[in-house]
């Protein structure tokens, strides 16, 4: 079989230069002055130049990137806040069983590669009971986004008698978890953030004491049960992530450093401290809405072996061979991920009509047409067409993972489009797996079923644009579409998907307020509060659960304290006849008022006229620190909704 | 071998210390922006620089960060 070397210019090799307009513009990846955060540092510059640090920070790990986060650990949050007040930050608590000071600058430096700035308190030496069950404690009242409760193995054996037998262990291993399930019940009922366990590494030093293999294979069975349970913990807990330290030591990581632990009680060692807060990191992206949602790959090279181009569609590399069934294997991991929600597309320079019949007819591919929202193959530079599936699907930039081994097409998107997540594969297909999964671009906490058909319902996204290409007024587009929405009081089954939608939507988020599963569920119980779903439908398919109206009633006043609406459905007169239908239901049950407000963030900025444009009035002086403004309505003029919109409402909320 | 110029590069570069040549001879807790979290951090690192394992039991006693690079540099 040909094989074309996927060089730097591979792309440029296998089309003529003359019709590859990319390949000819000028070398995008300049790098720009400081190289590395010792640069800034050395310059004393990290702190006025901080928002270079994500850029800088992202392709490290290891030692470098410890320390990074040495030096990043030694600036005052205060002093890069009011230098950058843009910067988003996470308040994040350490406690734990072993001093566990070694945790701040890997963790500084994991958030600020995700553009986090990191507050981190670490709470004393051993003192995680004390902290997590006192809800006047420092901890607590540091109203903490994350709660590291860091568990290591001396937890138990501590308080192991010597000599010992594995009932011993057994014995200890089930206060512990009676300890520490009762420290998770107390976290939920003080805390809203969010509190992260983790298992507990068995070593070699404790089974190796043990001299018949009948005793230390009942030891190795009860300390997984023992880590079993602070895993299950977390699927009655919605506030509890147990991260699972099993398959970041099965990278190789050493779990224990006996000279650290038995002299500094540093009881896991700092490569797996640090393995452990790049877990981290992807868990407070996730908290703070920034989880990709788009997996954009490379076809050749990336997707299978070999160019299309020239090798034609029986000389590409997928399913048979070596390399072939590497590449199958990286294709399997692509569509796993897409049947959890994560929108796929393929973005390639190549002709389209053989890349459509590979598709659809290679016998090869496990990846196919129905597995992707849009395949891209055109001789355009990929930053255009990467920039124009973004707008397409209604979706930020920066919701984007880009996939390529060509040094020189990733070079372009990270210069291009810095927001995009860019993963750069190298010639060894065995690895792309790694590669993409290093990440956890796409991590979230919990799954919805909205998630597992989201790439339908942007499939049908992408066919109503076509539609509406084919009319001459928005208008004309809109009462063809026959939008059907239903209002309603959320349900327990709806609680997930609501917290997620305001995990996730950052464009039509009026105030941006992230909410836990158990915030929602509140709202929804409290008696004055008011938590609405909204539903909708068209000619072209559901929906499924797109927004959320949440707000809560104080005297004659009803407070919209957020309204969320997914991009998919927006500017179609949903957001209009919903907000029309609350303003008559608060009428109807003896408001004399509604107040809503828009705080505002970078990405929100299209919705601050939301309520002036629904017939509110800013309410003079109303003005808070971070900018939110204030709208009242006096519910005397309520503007009739969009009459394309067919709306059904039930509030569920007795009449006042 | 570390020199007490490498070392003073280490605690100011790697580390983030703000100290001279002149600091390292001061005890600990006059070390300016000295925590003895930093402890674990800069043994750490002269490890990994020095290849080799200190006496950690006699790192942790030290009372001056002379004294640490004293041990890191010893036969």
């Amino acid at each position: 079989m040909p094989t074309t070397p996927d060089t730097a210019d591979g792309t440029a090799a296998t089309v003529p230069v003359a019709t590859a307009p990319a390949a000819t513009a000028p070398a995008a990846t300049a790098p720009a002055e400081p190289r590395s955060v010792a640069d800034l540092h050395r310059a004393g510059q990290l702190l006025a130049q901080y928002p270079k640090v994500r850029a800088l920070l992202a392709p490290l790990g290891g030692p470098e990137l410890l320390t990074a986060g040495q030096l990043l650990s030694r600036l005052d949050p205060d002093e890069v806040r009011a230098a950058h007040p843009a910067v988003p930050q996470v308040t994040v608590a350490v406690t734990g069983h072993g001093t566990l000071s070694q945790l701040t600058a890997p963790l500084t430096a994991e958030l600020a590669r995700h553009g986090l700035l990191a507050r981190i308190a670490v709470s004393d030496f051993d003192s995680y009971v004390f902290d997590l069950s006192d809800a006047r404690s420092d901890l607590y009242g540091a109203e903490p986004d994350l709660v590291l409760c860091v568990l290591d193995p001396m937890a138990v054996f501590d308080e192991v008698p010597v000599p010992w037998r594995p009932e011993d262990v057994e014995r200890v291993a089930a206060e512990k978890y009676a300890i520490v399930a009762g420290l998770v019940a107390r976290f939920e009922a003080a805390s809203r953030g969010t509190l992260v366990l983790n298992t507990l590494p068995l070593p070699h030093r404790f089974t190796a004491q043990l001299v018949d293999h009948r005793s230390r294979a009942r030891l190795g069975a009860l300390w997984r049960e023992f880590n079993a349970r602070l895993l299950r913990l977390a699927d009655a807990h919605p506030g509890l992530v147990t991260i699972d330290l099993d398959p970041l030591l099965a990278e190789g990581i050493e779990a224990v450093d006996t000279r650290l632990s038995l002299y500094a009680k540093a009881h896991l060692a700092p490569g797996l401290l640090a393995r452990y807060a790049r877990e981290v990191g992807h868990l407070a992206r996730h908290l703070t809405g920034r989880t990709r949602k788009t997996l954009a790959v490379d076809l050749d090279g990336t997707l299978w072996g070999g160019v299309l181009g020239d090798d034609g569609a029986e000389g590409i590399e997928v399913a048979d061979g070596y390399r072939g069934a590497a590449f199958t294997a990286f294709q399997q991991v692509v569509k796993q991920l897409g049947s959890q929600g994560v929108l796929l597309a393929a973005v390639s320079k190549n002709d389209i009509e053989p890349v459509g019949e590979v598709f659809r007819d290679h016998p090869g591919m496990t990846l196919r047409e129905d597995d992707l929202v849009r395949i891209t193959a055109n001789w355009r530079p990929k930053h255009d067409n990467l920039a124009e599936l973004a707008e397409a699907l209604n979706l930020g930039i920066d919701s984007f993972v880009f996939v390529d081994d060509s040094p020189y097409e990733c070079g372009l998107v990270r210069h291009a489009l810095p927001d995009v997540a860019v993963v750069q594969v190298g010639q060894e297909p065995a690895r792309h797996i790694d590669a993409l999964l290093a990440d956890g671009w796409f991590d979230t906490r919990e799954l919805t079923a909205e998630d597992r058909s989201r790439v339908a319902k942007y499939r049908d996204e992408l066919v109503r644009k076509d539609f509406l290409d084919s009319f001459d007024s928005l208008d004309d587009y809109l009462r063809q579409l026959d939008v059907r929405v239903a209002l309603a009081a959320v349900a327990e089954a709806d609680v997930a998907r609501v917290a997620q939608l305001t995990q996730r939507t950052n464009q039509f988020n009026l105030t941006t307020r992230r909410l836990t599963p158990a915030d929602v569920r509140a709202l929804a119980a409290d008696r004055g509060g008011l938590a609405l779903a909204i539903r909708s439908s068209d000619r072209f398919g559901d929906n499924g659960l797109v927004g959320a109206v949440l707000g809560h009633r104080a005297g004659k006043a009803l407070h919209i304290d957020n309204f969320l609406l997914s991009c998919r459905v927006f500017s179609r007169g949903i957001e209009q006849a919903c907000l029309a239908a609350v303003l008559r239901h608060a009428r109807d049950t003896g408001a004399t008022e509604v107040l809503g407000s828009y705080r505002p963030t970078p990405k929100n900025h299209k919705v601050k006229d939301f309520y002036p444009r629904g017939g509110f009035a800013q309410a003079p002086d109303a003005r808070a620190e971070d900018g939110t403004a204030v709208f009242r309505h006096d519910l005397a003029g309520i503007a009739a909704p969009p009459d394309h919109i067919h709306l059904t409402a039930s509030f569920g909320e007795s009449t006042s | 071998m570390i020199t007490t110029d490498d070392f003073v590069a280490l605690l100011r570069e790697d580390m983030g210390l703000p100290v001279t040549a002149e600091d390292t001879g001061l005890s600990l807790d006059q070390v300016p922006g000295w925590d003895s979290v930093h402890l674990l951090s800069l043994l750490t690192l002269l490890e990994r620089r020095t290849g080799r394992s200190l006496p950690l039991a006699d790192v942790l006693e030290a009372g001056s960060l002379k004294d640490i690079h004293a041990l890191a540099v010893a036969e």
